[in-house]
Formats: structure tokens, sequence, C-alpha cells
């Protein structure tokens, strides 16, 4: 199947203030691909993620140069250039941070979330998306008779797999997913890891990770972030 | 081993120190109880008028202390009704809007106010009475709202504080959850920030709450009589808990009267207890709410 490009990345740099973080950073993303990013502590890996999405336009003193270009409902936006909604573009572009965070509500209640908040009031479809995303988190059948239970008494695997599928129900085109895995024992890892490679049908995933072997197992490339500059490896 | 001695002397004071503690406060609320017990009944509330006629205010009371219990009702739901609004906007502006200039300049005059003496409010509070009654109109003068708006000033920097302080601790892990989900800040704001820390912003509303029913200074100067009925009124004078205990402790004039003054402090205590236990109905049911509603 021929691969097109997704995210588009050219002479990005990025300060805190003034320290910079990230510097003339060029890259490509294909659709339906994973890319792993890996790196030593520090070198703006989270960050790199953030820029997608823009999660850093709230820090005081973050400051972004360069061009991000990605395809989002087959047209091609600038999330610098504010050409997109936020809203829509963090539902179209979602993400996974490392330590689990469901909201302490039901496990029904915080699917329910992003539907709600994207203006969704029809129940049905709120139903229906909700059982998709749990399916395709493999979590489906292990809640389906306690929706209305505290998602916080989910166990740390499961709450990964509730926060995976919470950005799902949003049917986003890019996931990053910033070290989903970390905070896991092996087990809970490999079934998510498991279930990333299976999300690629349907996005483009960008995976921050320290693990190399996880990275060979699941990335179709890897890239390094050194030096404050992204290179394949 | 010296550090094995030291950490164990450390346990041995801090336990020593709690068992103190407990010791005072039991001994506090015995000696209390003791003193009030004998005088608590229907009497010291109502005095000899009947309490379903004073409940459905066909009777007034001269004698007990049922005025005193509903000016300090009125004057909580009154103080706490202005001071909540306006603390938890401005905490929350002050955690997620204002710039660092701004949250160091208000900062700085949130703790000047809370270091004000009630005394001082009080006073502030007499003169904008005598202001408005000179200025405005004649019906103006030292009465239950300008000892509401007085109480307001006097809570409002723990509001503040309370508010910021819960906002400005949650992780960024809530912090930035609805964010990543498309929420704009205002819904994350209302959906995920105020819900998660609406246990310490409802403690600073409880402790403005104590703050409220206790404070004797700031009442004393805008608008407590000795005898005044309930209020009929924003404008009126009235009576409060502390005020009688005050001043049945300055002028009693026998021992029966004085335990009126311990049966009125446990009533007090008791009106503490039923806003705070309010306040934390109140809290269990707006986070069930707000949580859910989103």
């Amino acid at each position: 199947m021929e691969t097109k490009d997704k995210i588009i990345v050219k002479g990005v740099s990025f300060f805190y203030g003034r320290n910079r973080v990230l510097e003339n950073i060029h890259a490509i993303f294909s659709e339906h691909t994973i890319t792993a990013i890996t790196g030593p502590s520090g070198q703006g890996k989270s960050t790199l993620l953030g820029l997608f999405n823009r999660m850093w336009d709230d820090v005081p003193g973050a400051r972004c140069t360069g061009e991000i270009r990605i395809r989002l409902v087959d047209r091609w936006v600038s999330p610098m250039k504010n050409d997109i909604p936020m809203p829509l573009l963090r539902r179209k572009v979602a993400m996974i941070f490392q330590e689990p965070n469901p909201l302490p509500m039901s496990i029904a209640g915080n699917m329910a979330f992003p539907l709600k908040l994207a203006g969704v009031r029809d129940k049905s479809i709120i139903e229906e998306k909700v059982q998709k995303a749990l399916a395709q988190a493999f979590l489906w059948e292990e809640v389906k008779d306690r929706m209305e239970k505290s998602a916080l008494d989910l166990s740390g695997g499961q709450k990964q797999r509730l926060c995976i599928a919470r950005a799902l129900v949003l049917e986003p085109e890019v996931l990053l997913c910033d070290e989903p895995t970390s905070s896991l024992d092996s087990k809970a890892a490999g079934i998510i890891e498991d279930f990333l490679v299976g999300l690629k049908t349907s996005c483009t995933l960008l995976v921050v990770s320290h693990y190399m072997e996880q990275m060979r197992r699941i990335a179709d490339k890897v890239m390094a972030l050194q030096d404050h500059g992204l290179s394949q490896i | 081993m010296m550090h094995a001695v030291a950490e164990k002397a450390v346990v041995v004071f801090s336990w020593a120190m709690t068992i103190v503690l407990c010791l005072c406060v039991s001994i506090f609320l015995g000696y209390l109880l003791i003193r009030g017990l004998p005088s608590l009944g229907r009497e010291l509330i109502f005095g000899a008028e009947d309490p379903l006629r004073v409940l459905l205010g066909r009777a007034r009371v001269f004698d007990g202390i049922f005025p005193a219990i509903m000016g300090t009702l009125f004057l909580v739901i009154l103080s706490a009704s202005l001071a909540v609004p306006v603390g938890v906007c401005s905490g929350i502006y002050l955690a997620e809007y204002a710039g660092a200039g701004m949250k160091k300049f208000s900062g700085l005059l949130f703790d000047i106010l809370a270091g004000i003496p009630s005394i001082v409010i009080g006073l502030f509070g007499f003169s904008l009475a005598v202001f408005l009654h000179n200025h405005l109109d004649d019906r103006f003068g030292p009465c239950l709202l300008i000892s509401s708006l007085s109480l307001a000033v006097l809570v409002l920097p723990y509001i503040v504080r309370s508010t910021q302080t819960s906002l400005e601790e949650l992780p960024d892990g809530i912090r930035r959850t609805a964010i990543a989900l498309g929420a704009n800040k205002l819904q994350n704001i209302a959906y995920v920030l105020i819900p998660n820390a609406l246990s310490g912003i409802s403690s600073g509303i409880i402790l403005a709450i104590g703050r409220c029913a206790e404070d004797t200074a700031v009442i004393l100067l805008t608008g407590v009589v000795a005898v005044a009925g309930v209020p009929s009124s924003l404008l009126s004078q009235y009576e409060a808990l502390p005020f009688y205990i005050y001043y049945i402790s300055n002028q009693y004039t026998n021992p029966g009267e004085l335990s009126g003054g311990y049966g009125a402090c446990l009533i007090l205590l008791g009106v503490c207890a039923f806003l705070f236990m309010s306040a934390y109905g109140v809290k269990k049911h707006l986070s069930h709410r707000t949580l859910y509603r989103a």
C-alpha cells in the first residue's frame, strides 16, 4: 500500500524563554505508520510531541519557530498558524501521557467526556462510539458490566487502555503517545504494544519511548532526538 | 546509635504533644458541657414563649437566645453569599489567568488583608454605615447588611487563597487531560480543574464560615445589639450568639445567667457544626453533580 505523508516538520525550533529545547528539526511522518522517537532524558521528546497539538500554547515563555503541516480530514493544516480551531486540532491529533490519567468519574463518564466536549448529545451515538473505542482497546469485555463504577478503581494497564480508548472515541487521525508503557508492568505493556500496532490501520502514531526493544517490535521507523536535533536510526 | 535515640525522642515528644493537645480539647469541651448542659433547654432558647408560636413567627422571644441564633445564621449565610462568589472567582483568576506580576501584587494585597485585625475591618464597616447614612439614605446605619459586608471582607482572603492554592496544586496530568481531549480553557476549568480542587476550595469556605460565625469584633461595631429580636430586614439591627456570650459573661448578675452563657457557647458550637456539615454536604453534592454532568 502506498503511504502518504501525514506530518511534515520543517526547520522547527522551540524555546522556553531563552532556553533552546529543539533546534532546526526536519522530519516527515507517513500515514498509518508508527514512528518511535527516542533519546536521552531532557532532550525535548515530549516537547516535540506537544508541538503537533499545541500543548505548549499556555506555557509562559514557550515559543516556536519553523513550520509544521499535518494532513487532517484530507487537507493540509498548519497548527502553528492557527488555521484550524484548537479543539478540532486536539480531537484529531490526540495525546496519551506517561501516567494514565482517568478523570475521577465513572468509566462511562470518562469515555463520554470528550464526546460531550465536542457537542455530541445523542445518547445512542455516544453509547455506540464508547463501546467501539473500548472494544478497540481490548477493554470492553472487562468493563462492560461496571461502566458506572469509578475509573480510578481500574488497574494501571486498564487505566492506560481506558485513556487511549477515551482519545480514540474522537476518531483521531494522529495519536501522540508520550511513553505510554513506562509506568506499567511488562504484561500490561505488552497488551498496550499490541493495541498500538493494531491502531495503525486508523491512525498515524508517534511514540516516545526509552525502550529500544519495544521500539523495534512496534515501530516502522525509529528516530533519535539528540543534541536538540532529530535523526533517523 | 545517636540517630536512633534522637529519632525515638522526636517520636515520643510528638506523641506526647498530640496527647496534650487531645487532652486540652477534651478538657475544653468537657468543661463547656459541664457548665452549659444544665442550662441547655427550651427556656434558654425560647424563654417563656411557646416554641411553635415562635417558629411560626407569631410570638417574639425577649428572654431567650432564639433571635441570637437566627441572627448568627442570617449573618453567616449572608456573609458567605457575598464572599464565596467573589473569593472563588478571584482565586480562579489568580490561579489560571493572572500573570506573574499580577499574582505577586494581588498576593501581597490579600496577605495584608488577611493580617488586618477584625476590629479595624469593623471600624471600616462602621464608617461605611455612617457614610451611607449621611449621603444615601437615613435608613442606613449599623445593620445586618453592613456586618455581613464587613465579615465578607474579613474572610475573603481565606477563600481566595484556598481556591488559588488548590487549583495551582493540581498535578499536570489532570491539568492536561481535558486540554488534550479538545477542551478549551474554560471547559477545562469548569469540568476538570474545579471539581478536582473542590475539596481544597470548600476547606477555605468552611474556614470562612467558622470565622463568620465566631467573630465578635466586627459585628460589635457594625450592628449587633443585646436586644433586637429576629432581624426583619437587611437594614435591621440584630442579635448574635458571640455577642450574647460576650455580653452575658460581662454583665451577668447571677450564676444562672452565666450558665446560660455556657449554654449559648454549646449552641454556637452546634450552629457551627451544622454549618460545617451543610458546607460538607454541598461540597459532596456539587462535586458529584459537576463531575458527572460533563
